[in-house]
């Protein structure tokens, strides 16, 4: 077969392996959830709802998933041709574009989440591979559109060929995905990152090579950090300096694990007072009932100074 | 110490052990404020609502305070009402027939005297007349500000709690190391009432063993223990269990049993979390390789953090969280490896060790010792 047929072929091996990249991931997030017992953990883009809404939406991200990637099973032989196997095929590219656009805003406003995508082993910061990884799934299913009916068995050339661009396109979405790594760490009983003692000399030599750093250490006063911590996998270093006659304090969180972890930079204005609102008079100990959605704010009067 | 079943080894010394290397500095009320800022700092950097959207702003300026707990020393003691002297000034609080008071066992509160250190749970109860009573000298109550005054759910008084290894036993009389470097070991003295309660929970009362017990603080500063804590493990506190193998982490919320310890340097009224896994590299001094200090993991796996993390702590029993900062290092976290069983049974671990009026905000009662507790990190 040519090329033509290469590409019907490529066509079609697109709906199994949505539907089990679909399934999959409900399943993961579904085992997740159990585990936590709270269907919101570890779903990142619900990290960017409300959270009267977080709940919610974790529930539809996971019933949508589970039904497109059942719907699309069942579309994709003589049973829901046409017409109705287009319509889920549409929304599954829906679904993964809006994905990779809602990645992209997490990357930015919620850079220490990760997608969740399956479950435990998502945990990574969502990084240009998640998100391209998210559109390209969309366009598979935007290829898939008018696709006729799947023969249950092709002829051996077919399997052949089927064979082959679902491995290509496993190994390229194996390297799009920074879950293979964190899933060779569980496996190989390697400690998480989380857990691992992380010389600081290690996390400074890091930053100093990183693009964060050649932006921002013109403006600092000094390469010393005036603190340094940690945080699970991200480790903190503070420096002073001075940007447009003002004194700042910029801040690097730095992730401790893979060889093109993030880097990100902070800048807090040391002389811009603090506000001044009457609320800013009170602390307040939020404490909840998780069984209530609503919380119950407790807003008491400061104990004076220091 | 009768010799019934017991071991009897007066005047043995353990030499001390250290437990929490570096742990000496990280609870002075000066740094409280620095680790406070890292949560804004870090908020810079994740543009992140740490606190449910609103409290990291002003954790720049002081540390949380509790809301429905009340610390400090009495001041007034009537029937219908205490009165509590604290730092900012004296707070009335009402007594009902339903308060509960602790000293050493139920009393009543006829039992509490002036100069007594208390720490209490109110609750706000809206008044008909508003105001409080007329005739308290000295009392200034913020309910006055709008009709609603404070009524003691429970008050603890002189409550206090001693965890850590045996290093000298003599009679009833315990010197305990509670691991945290630079304390003095602590005076423990197990009251004659309850002596047999503590012996069948702790059988081995000998240097080298580990102890917990609760009981009231005598004006001397030692503790007269009423009621363990805990039940004794059976390991010698120089030789803990290992820790489970690391693949049993797996980011999610942990569960184990959440404990509380005193004040000791820290403010009364300070809300946090005493944490196990501190970051050795920057949480303090490294211990000395010629040292032959003992440096104990925790028994279950826990992310390294540091002081001014915020983590969320839920009390499964009282069905109430809150996300409180990491304030101290905790030795008696990093010792003991035991359950909670005040509702149902919490895997083997010290998940949070919280300053007394964290414990007491979040529904947890002092004399039980423990709440069975789900801890994750917040933000």
């Amino acid at each position: 077969m040519g090329g033509a047929g290469v590409l019907a072929v490529a066509r079609e091996v697109q709906i199994p392996l949505l539907a089990v990249l679909l399934i999959g991931g409900c399943a993961a997030k579904a085992r997740r959830a159990l585990g936590a017992r709270s269907i919101d953990a570890g779903i990142g883009p619900t990290a960017m709802f409300p959270f009267r809404l977080q709940r919610p939406a974790a529930i539809t991200i996971v019933v949508s998933e589970f039904a497109l990637g059942v719907g699309l099973l069942v579309t994709a032989g003589r049973l829901g041709a046409g017409e109705p196997a287009n319509a889920v095929r549409v929304v599954t590219a829906l679904l993964f574009l809006t994905a990779a656009a809602v990645l992209g805003d997490l990357r930015t406003r919620r850079p220490d989440a990760g997608c969740g995508c399956f479950g435990d082993v998502s945990s990574t910061p969502v990084g240009w591979r998640t998100i391209t990884r998210a559109a390209l799934l969309g366009a598979a299913a935007v290829a898939s559109l008018g696709v006729p009916p799947l023969r249950s068995l092709g002829s051996p050339d077919w399997l052949g060929e089927a064979l082959a661009v679902t491995a290509a396109e496993l190994a390229l979405l194996a390297a799009l995905s920074p879950e293979i790594g964190e899933m060779m760490v569980r496996l190989g009983r390697a400690e998480p990152c989380e857990l691992r003692r992380v010389p600081v000399a290690k996390t400074l030599d890091k930053l100093w090579a990183s693009a964060s750093w050649r932006r921002y250490h013109r403006y600092l006063i000094t390469t010393t950090p005036t603190d340094v911590w940690r945080e699970g996998c991200w480790r903190f270093a503070v420096f002073p300096g001075i940007l447009a006659s003002r004194r700042v304090e910029v801040v690097f969180a730095v992730y401790m694990s893979g060889r093109h972890a993030p880097i990100r930079a902070g800048v807090i204005d040391i002389d811009t007072p603090p506000a001044t609102s009457p609320s800013s008079r009170y602390s307040s100990l939020t404490v909840y009932r998780k069984s209530a959605i609503l919380k119950n704010k407790i807003n008491i009067s400061s104990n004076g100074p220091g | 110490m009768t010799s019934r079943g017991s071991q009897s080894h007066d005047g043995q010394v353990r030499r001390k052990a250290h437990v929490c290397a570096g742990c000496a500095d990280l609870t002075d009320s000066g740094p409280t404020t620095r680790y406070a800022r890292r949560a804004l700092l870090r908020a810079a950097v994740f543009d992140s609502p740490v606190f449910d959207g609103h409290e990291h702003e002003f954790w720049a300026h002081r540390p949380p305070r509790a809301a429905t707990v009340v610390t400090g020393v009495l001041a007034e003691v009537t029937p219908q009402a205490i009165v509590v002297s604290r730092p900012d000034g004296a707070q009335f609080i009402a007594l009902s027939p339903s308060t509960v008071t602790w000293l050493g066992a139920k009393v009543s509160p006829s039992a509490l005297r002036a100069g007594d250190r208390v720490i209490l749970r109110r609750r706000m109860q809206r008044l008909i007349s508003g105001g409080p009573p007329a005739g308290v000298p000295g009392a200034r109550d913020p309910g006055a500000r709008d009709p609603a005054a404070s009524i003691a759910e429970r008050i603890w008084a002189r409550i206090g709690r001693v965890a850590g290894e045996i290093m000298q036993v003599r009679g009833r009389e315990l010197t305990v190391d509670t691991g945290q470097h630079g304390r003095e070991p602590e005076r423990v003295v197990i009251a004659e009432a309850s002596l047999r309660h503590v012996q069948v929970r702790f059988p081995r009362l000998t240097p080298g063993y580990l102890i917990d017990v609760i009981g009231t603080r005598r004006d001397d500063g030692c503790l007269l223990a009423v009621t363990p804590a805990t039940a004794q493990p059976p390991y010698l506190a120089a030789h803990p269990p290992a820790p489970p193998p690391a693949g049993a982490y797996s980011g999610g919320p942990i569960s184990g049993a959440a404990v509380w310890h005193e004040p000791g340097d820290e403010s009364a009224d300070l809300v946090g979390v005493g944490y196990a896994a501190l970051d050795p590299e920057t949480e303090g001094e490294a211990a000395d390789p010629g040292d032959p200090a003992h440096q104990h993991e925790p028994c279950a796996r826990l992310p390294y953090l540091s002081l001014g993390s915020a983590v969320r702590v839920r009390n499964e029993c009282a069905d109430r969280a809150a996300v409180l900062p990491v304030t101290s290092c905790s030795a008696s976290a990093r010792q003991f490896c035991d359950r909670c069983v005040k509702c149902g049974t919490s895997p083997r671990a010290r998940v949070a060790d919280l300053t007394m009026a964290a414990f007491v905000e979040l529904g947890g009662n002092l004399e039980d010792g423990c709440f069975n507790a789900t801890l994750t990190l917040a933000g």
